[in-house]
């Protein structure tokens, strides 16, 4: 207090001696702080995102001993032109479409029923046990679900071959492997994955909800129904939009499942422009790496046009 | 203060060479130095090309494995013992990703000495390409390189420069579950040639001995090439291409898609790892044994049969031929590459030497070990001449067999597409697998086109 004081007497005297109000000193120690990260946002997340657009105006080729020369356009034409650059997008548009419902109504669902059991403790278990698949590492779920997928020996084709009996062993489903079924299939290992996790975010959004607002509706003669769809879906709405550009974002650059469930075919569904970016980059020919440059500028150019709408989709109104 | 002469220059650049490429030691290098009359002159040399190369003597002899290597071969830390202070690790590799490599490289720099894991087709190439490795030429004793069986040793040069030391011998053969075949009546031998196979395939599906009646691995080079080579390994384009138009190829085709008749129904999917290279759909149903037969590399069905009630009833012999076709396989072998940019290159002549003589190595590969039987043979003329001489009591029959065909076996030719032809074609030859082409020849003509394509690419 007595230093503000002393501060502010320095600046009315700066101010009475007509000289400029020293405002960047007083916010010097703040900005000081920030430096770190600021090293570390910059050195790891825009330098590299600078170099590999510098890479895509290039025709660099990480196996060739050639210096990398400029070509323009020419990588972003090509890529544009490749009838492999639109199927693979397609095929992770297709996958997040899978994917995203299954981030906001299932969730969505589980904490209003959660939020709604009276038992404490109970709610607490329904948590803790929705929490669960979200602590275990990433490798051991793909180890996991690749063992249920799994066309010959996974449960779920031996409860569909031998106990439901609604296959046999020459026409049981194949899930994974590059068949139509792969993309489903991962897309309910994310959901299920991921379900804690969002339905947390939820639980969070629907505690802040004053607990006036549906008892008035509910007063006013609204059904159920009608205080979730005018009451509480708005204010989940920052939430839902948060959930929404994250998930959409995750969705469309996930590259570790498909490699690991998919490989390099390039008829695999799992064939994606991540996969397209890291087979040009690291295994066809002399590692094509402008021009898998250019194929990941495009995706991410495209990412961040839906983003933008979903963001004006889930604006909260009002 | 007067000029140095040229000679001094030579010398002295020359020294700097070996001490970086660490042939010689710091001590060596100043001797000599001094022995020269350069003096401080050479430790200028030293100073200006910097400490790390003076220091490349003092790192302990690195080599580096691929995991698999290590899970099939206990052997190998028995031999480590012999090296005091050796440096082994496991190599950033999965999914067969050498980009780790490559990067060093391309900063003359390498944590490792030497990498043992690299197969000549599929990544020899690159390696060349991107200056990660040089030919062991300057450090393999020439006894070792004139025992390489004369196939081998083509698969592994280039330009008549050896890049691959090879270790372990993988040779496509046919293996069958004799329980199976017992219980359908078919002969418990490996069939002469593919019409054998089909209708002892045909027999087991019929009898319900099993599900199904044969499996393979549905990619290129483990199916569609040796099949290929069972009719004639005059396959391939002067480029070095593999040539999937050639009459031999498109044969080898129509042959898949008749076994296809019997096989399990996801043979043509992808595997559960390596990015879908390994741990394939006909790995699981045979170590499920609900398949008759099977070919593949042995150490395939060896490492499947290990989990069998009864692993005895698995028996191995050479892969059918084509009737008039000319009875080769496909062999490849995994071996050693010499990083550019490492060090102790004599010390990892020796230590290669070492491992790839080592008999407990080779013993335990053929016989196995507990949970472990890889089936991979070594690369040398004496170890075959030393067991024909005095045959061990425990040498399978297979080995002989195996052996037998390695020399009308060829490997696939080394080129920058070696491995990535067959990736690219997979998808488009298998519409005639899957029905979706009607015309064997058409399928392939369009994987010579994709192929062609990608490689104009660049």
């Amino acid at each position: 207090m007595a230093q503000a004081i002393v501060d502010d007497e320095v600046e009315l005297g700066a101010r009475v001696a007509g000289g400029p109000v020293p405002v960047l000193r007083k916010g010097m120690a703040e900005w000081l702080f920030l430096v770190p990260a600021l090293i570390f946002f910059i050195g790891y997340q825009v330098w590299p995102i600078v170099r590999v657009l510098w890479l895509s105006f290039t025709n660099f080729q990480l196996l060739s001993d050639k210096p990398a020369q400029w070509v323009g356009f020419d990588n972003y034409a090509q890529a544009l032109h490749d009838p492999l650059m639109w199927a693979s997008l397609g095929r992770a548009a297709l996958f997040t479409i899978m994917f995203l419902p299954g981030t906001i109504i299932l969730p969505l669902l589980l904490a209003i029923f959660v939020d709604r059991v009276a038992n404490q403790r109970l709610a607490t278990l329904y948590r803790v046990i929705l929490l669960i698949p979200a602590v275990i590492p990433s490798t051991l779920i793909f180890v996991l679900w690749k063992w249920m997928y799994n066309y010959q020996s996974g449960p779920i084709n031996h409860l569909l071959v031998n106990v439901f009996g609604l296959f046999t062993i020459q026409n049981a489903p194949q899930w994974l492997g590059g068949t139509p079924l792969t993309l489903p299939a991962i897309a309910i290992m994310e959901v299920w994955w991921g379900l804690g996790y969002h339905t947390i975010f939820f639980i969070a959004g629907l505690a802040a909800i004053p607990k006036d607002m549906p008892d008035a509706a509910r007063i006013d003669g609204a059904n159920e129904w009608q205080v979730f769809w005018h009451v509480t879906r708005p204010q989940l709405a920052p939430i839902m939009m948060i959930l929404v550009v994250l998930r959409f974002g995750s969705a469309m650059a996930v590259i570790e499942e498909y490699l690991i469930f998919g490989g390099f075919n390039r008829a695999s569904p799992t064939y994606t422009w991540t996969i397209f970016m890291y087979d040009q980059a690291f295994k066809t020919g002399l590692w094509r790496q402008g021009y898998a440059a250019s194929i990941g500028m495009i995706g991410a150019i495209a990412m961040m046009i839906v983003m933008a709408g979903l963001i004006w989709i889930f604006r909260p109104k009002g | 203060m007067s000029g140095r002469n040229e000679q001094e220059y030579i010398f002295q650049e020359a020294a700097r060479l070996e001490l970086a490429q660490g042939r010689i030691d710091r001590r060596e290098f100043i001797t000599r130095s001094l022995v020269s009359g350069l003096g401080l002159a050479g430790v200028g040399a030293v100073a200006k090309s910097g400490i790390t190369p003076a220091f490349a003597a003092d790192r302990p002899l690195t080599p580096t494995f691929y995991q698999w290597i290590q899970d099939l071969h206990p052997g190998i830390p028995a031999v480590n013992a012999k090296f005091p202070g050796i440096n082994y690790q496991i190599a950033p590799v999965e999914g067969f990703g050498i980009e780790r490599f490559v990067a060093e490289a391309k900063n003359k720099q390498s944590t490792w000495d030497v990498y043992v894991g690299q197969t000549p087709f599929v990544e020899m190439s690159a390696f060349i390409k991107a200056g990660v490795i040089e030919p062991w030429d300057n450090y393999i004793p020439k006894d070792v390189i004139d025992d390489i069986i004369p196939s081998i040793r083509a698969e592994c040069s280039v330009d008549g420069k050896l890049y691959s030391w090879p270790f372990f011998l993988d040779v496509i053969g046919t293996s069958w579950h004799s329980g199976i075949t017992g219980k359908a009546g078919v002969p418990d031998a490996a069939p002469a040639t593919w019409d054998e196979f089909l209708a002892s395939s045909k027999k087991i599906v019929d009898s319900k001995a099993a599900p199904w009646g044969a499996t393979f691995d549905a990619h290129g080079w483990r199916s569609l090439v040796p099949v290929t080579h069972s009719m004639s390994t005059k396959a391939y384009t002067p480029e070095g291409l593999f040539d999937f138009t050639s009459e031999p190829a498109i044969e080898a085709l129509k042959l898949m898609k008749q076994i296809m008749a019997y096989s399990n129904p996801d043979i043509l999917l992808e595997g559960s790892s390596d990015a879908g290279v390994n741990s394939t759909t006909d790995e699981v149903a045979f170590q499920a044994q609900r398949v008759g037969l099977y070919f593949k590399y042995f150490n395939a069905p060896l490492r499947m049969a290990a989990s069998w009630d009864d692993p005895k009833l698995l028996h191995l012999g050479p892969l059918p031929k084509f009737t008039n076709g000319e009875g080769s396989t496909v062999f490849w072998t995994t071996g050693c590459a010499l990083f550019k940019y490492g060090q102790n290159k004599e010390k990892a002549a020796e230590y290669i030497k070492a491992l790839t003589y080592d008999p407990q190595i080779w013993k335990d590969s053929i016989v196995g070990t507990p949970g472990v039987h890889p089936g991979q043979l070594p690369p040398y003329k004496s170890i075959y001449a030393g067991w024909d001489s005095s045959k061990p009591d425990w040498m399978p029959p297979f080995v002989g067999l195996v052996r037998s065909q390695l020399d009308r076996a060829k490997a696939i030719d080394n080129n920058i597409f070696g491995l990535q032809q067959f990736v690219i074609g997979k998808p488009i030859w298998e519409t005639y697998l899957k029905g979706e082409e009607p015309d064997p020849k058409v399928a392939m003509t369009k994987v010579m086109e994709a192929v062609q394509k990608e490689i104009k690419k660049g």
